[in-house]
């Protein structure tokens, strides 16, 4: 019923599953205990917690991999292995989910909204990754996704705060 | 089983006398100016016996009437009208509006507002459809897409009672349309594309209570395939739902139900089409996978499997048989046979007997090439080692038809006993399919699949064709610009309606496909046409504008010519954007 067109970048995320689960099935998820000291407390994956019912905690959060390319490498690589982009897309250009290499964010585009947003979920069926994936994978995808640079010609429907700036592909 | 209510037992009766059809297609609830369940009548015909509107004077009709449902998404489904109340359901938030047909402008006697979770949004694959409501015993019975279903008083537009039948969580949507017989409301779940474990069930219709779940997949228990009851025609042995899977990957295998369902009274059998199985990748599933892309025949009452036919074993095209089953008596070889007719998205329409699910035809109604034939004595089809997909497969290029089907079953087909033939809308699409494995998620899209698409020969993307199920034979077609995605509508008029996905709304001679009238209604049209005679006594057809659906990439604000605004597997139908945009509206057209 669908043909939202999905990456093949099939053999290694296999692999990259394999170093990130100690080669346990991906199943449910094992929710992990906060990795980097400046992440909040996960939440079980299974939970399928929406930002609207269950509000991050505040404080500032820092990307330890900010502009990291190899990381950005691996986070394409996880967005596929996560089924990312069964919802957003190859290359997050967005399908049933939106597009998030547009420039345009919904719950804003800094790296600690764009985290909160894949480790809490969002309200319109954004899951909860938090607890599956802990805080270090959550902060390599948000690297990858920062590494997209918007293309040329955006649409007219905009999605306050629009952010729109220069993004380095590292 | 529950006595059938009174009220309803009179309605039928009535009903039957007022119009003389066949039990096959008699409307409980309905005369014959009004249009009560999905597709008019258990038989799924989507014929209507009104006359006033002809081949003669269609070209005269007109917009009468407009009304935005304030929600822009796929508008799919179709209004129903009971006496002199036209009622709507809209895509999420899945708002239920009655208009009052008996006063100028028709305006609105209520309008019910469920509560529907806003995380059903991103866990529909296929954007936030409903596929319509069952007007019964005095309720109008629909499913939320957060996965309940709820009756509400049609006079008074209160909540009677709302069950949770699905679970999103689980990657579980509802955008199907229900279906009631005597007292049981039929009902499934979407989620193909999440790896559920596909189930159709059967709720009260006094009290929403779920009486019976019979999985699509998985043991005969679960199934509720009984020894000696259950008979597929070319399957034997138990727990064919277990042993055509590898290990458990039933449990993950898919099977939605999100079509349409029809009933035979005689028969006392419910038909529904199951979906894709899951993962799209087939290698991770090795065998037929039974049962989906399949129909099953089932008893209303108790649930209980009494045949089912596999269209697409060991399915590697996302080949969905969530079409709809529409019920008619044809003469083949000269014999009167109760026959089910498909479409297919696999590009076979099928007419099958309806009593044992055999075989009984199985032509190509658009290009096929992924099978050379369905194979008479087997039921099978016979595949083009070619064009098998899978993982190891890399990227198996032009495979015709496309995913979205030789018609999507979103777009249901009619039938006309004057005519004797079918209409419906097609797809002429073809497209590259590379799988990948891929792991499964609780609640997240379980697919590994790239498959963009192109359009097939000949230079249209779409077309509406009348078929003769009987020998499998175009009669006719109209081809389109692009994929067709609407409903078909016959009526004793002999005309046939439908919408394109460029917004014009259409009416044909039903015996030639001549172009009557047409109507640009403001967005591309996905729903189905009906028709209903007003309380002042004169016919009018009605159909909801609103592209969406598999759509919805290019229904919203979309640059036509860029190509990182209009992307692959969309690049093949750019220009769509230049000729329509998203819309919610009702249109009511008349003399």
């Amino acid at each position: 019923m669908k043909r939202t067109a999905v990456a093949l970048r099939a053999a290694p995320l296999v692999a990259l599953l394999g170093v990130m689960f100690g080669g346990c099935a991906p199943q449910g998820g094992t929710p992990q205990a906060a990795q980097a000291p400046s992440a909040p407390p996960a939440v079980a994956y299974a939970a399928h917690v929406a930002a609207g019912g269950n509000l991050p905690p505040g404080g500032t959060l820092r990307n330890p991999h900010a502009g990291d390319a190899a990381v950005a490498k691996n986070g394409a690589l996880l967005f596929t292995a996560m089924n990312c982009d069964g919802c957003h897309g190859a290359d997050a250009a967005g399908a049933v989910g939106p597009n998030l290499g547009d420039g345009r964010w919904r719950y804003g585009g800094e790296d600690p909204e764009v985290f909160m947003s894949i480790y809490y979920g969002r309200p319109k069926g954004m899951p909860a990754f938090g607890g599956a994936l802990g805080a270090d994978g959550v902060w390599t995808l948000v690297t990858y996704l920062r590494s997209l640079a918007p293309p040329p010609n955006l649409p007219t429907q905009a999605f306050p705060p629009l952010k729109l700036r220069p993004v380095g592909r590292g | 089983m529950r006595p059938i209510p009174a009220g309803l037992l009179a309605l039928l009766l009535g009903a039957a006398a007022a119009s003389g059809a066949p039990a096959a297609n008699v409307t409980p609830g309905a005369g014959e100016g009004e249009w009560a369940m999905p597709a008019r009548d258990y038989a799924g015909t989507r014929f209507s016996p009104l006359t006033q509107i002809t081949a003669a004077n269609a070209t005269a009709l007109r917009p009468v009437w407009t009304f935005s449902t304030g929600v822009l998404a796929g508008h799919e489904g179709q209004p129903l009208v009971v006496g002199d109340t036209m009622y709507v359901v809209t895509p999420w938030p899945n708002v239920l509006y009655a208009f009052d047909l008996s006063k100028d402008g028709y305006p609105l006697r209520w309008k019910y507002r469920p509560d529907v979770s806003a995380n059903a949004i991103g866990v529909s694959c296929c954007d936030t459809v409903n596929r319509g409501a069952f007007y019964a015993d005095g309720k109008v019975i629909y499913n939320l897409l957060d996965g309940h279903t709820v009756a509400v008083d049609a006079k008074s537009g209160r909540e009677l009672w709302k069950t949770a039948i699905a679970d999103v969580g689980s990657g579980e949507t509802v955008t199907m349309a229900p279906l009631v017989v005597k007292d049981r409301v039929i009902v499934g779940a979407s989620g193909g594309e999440f790896g559920i474990y596909g189930w159709t069930k059967g709720l009260d219709l006094n009290t929403g209570t779920v009486v019976w779940t019979g999985h699509n997949i998985g043991p005969d228990a679960d199934m509720l395939a009984k020894p000696g009851q259950f008979k597929p025609p070319y399957d034997s042995g138990a727990d064919l739902g277990v042993h055509s899977w590898p290990g458990e990957t039933w449990r993950t295998g898919g099977a939605p139900v999100w079509g349409w369902v029809s009933y035979d009274p005689e028969l006392d059998l419910v038909y529904y089409g199951t979906g894709n199985a899951g993962p799209y990748n087939a290698e991770q599933r090795e065998g037929d996978n039974k049962w989906t892309a399949s129909v099953l025949a089932r008893r209303p009452a108790d649930g209980a499997l009494v045949w089912a036919y596999q269209f697409t074993p060991h399915d590697s095209w996302d080949y969905d048989a969530t079409g709809a089953m529409v019920l008619a008596d044809l003469a083949i070889g000269g014999k009167s046979v109760k026959a089910l007719v498909h479409f297919d998205k696999n590009g076979f329409a099928y007419t099958l007997d309806r009593a044992t699910g055999k075989l009984l035809v199985a032509e190509p109604f658009v290009k096929v090439n992924w099978a050379q034939k369905v194979d008479a004595s087997s039921g099978r089809p016979v595949i083009v080692p070619d064009k098998q997909t899978g993982a190891s497969k890399g990227n198996v290029k032009d495979i015709c038809p496309c995913l979205e089907g030789g018609v999507s079953p979103a777009s249901p087909p009619a039938y006309s006993p004057r005519t004797h033939l079918f209409y419906t809308s097609t797809n002429n699409l073809c497209m590259d399919y590379a799988s990948a494995r891929t792991s499964y998620l609780k609640g997240t899209p379980f697919m590994g699949i790239n498959s963009p698409y192109s359009a097939g020969e000949g230079g249209y993307r779409g077309s509406f064709l009348a078929w003769d199920a009987a020998t499998g034979r175009k009669v006719w077609e109209n081809k389109e610009a692009f994929p067709n995605w609407s409903g078909a509508l016959v009526t004793a008029g002999d005309v046939a309606f439908y919408g394109t996905l460029d917004g014009w709304f259409k009416a044909v001679d039903a015996r030639t496909g001549k172009l009557l009238s047409k109507f640009k209604v403001g967005s591309g049209v996905v729903g189905n046409p009906m028709t209903y005679r007003g309380p002042d006594g004169k016919q009018y057809v009605a159909v909801y504008a609103g592209i969406g659906g598999d759509w919805l990439l290019l229904a919203g604000d979309v640059h036509a010519a860029d190509p990182t605004d209009v992307r692959a597997p969309a690049d093949y139908i750019k220009d769509l954007g230049a000729r329509t945009s998203q819309g919610g509206i009702i249109w009511i057209f008349g003399l």
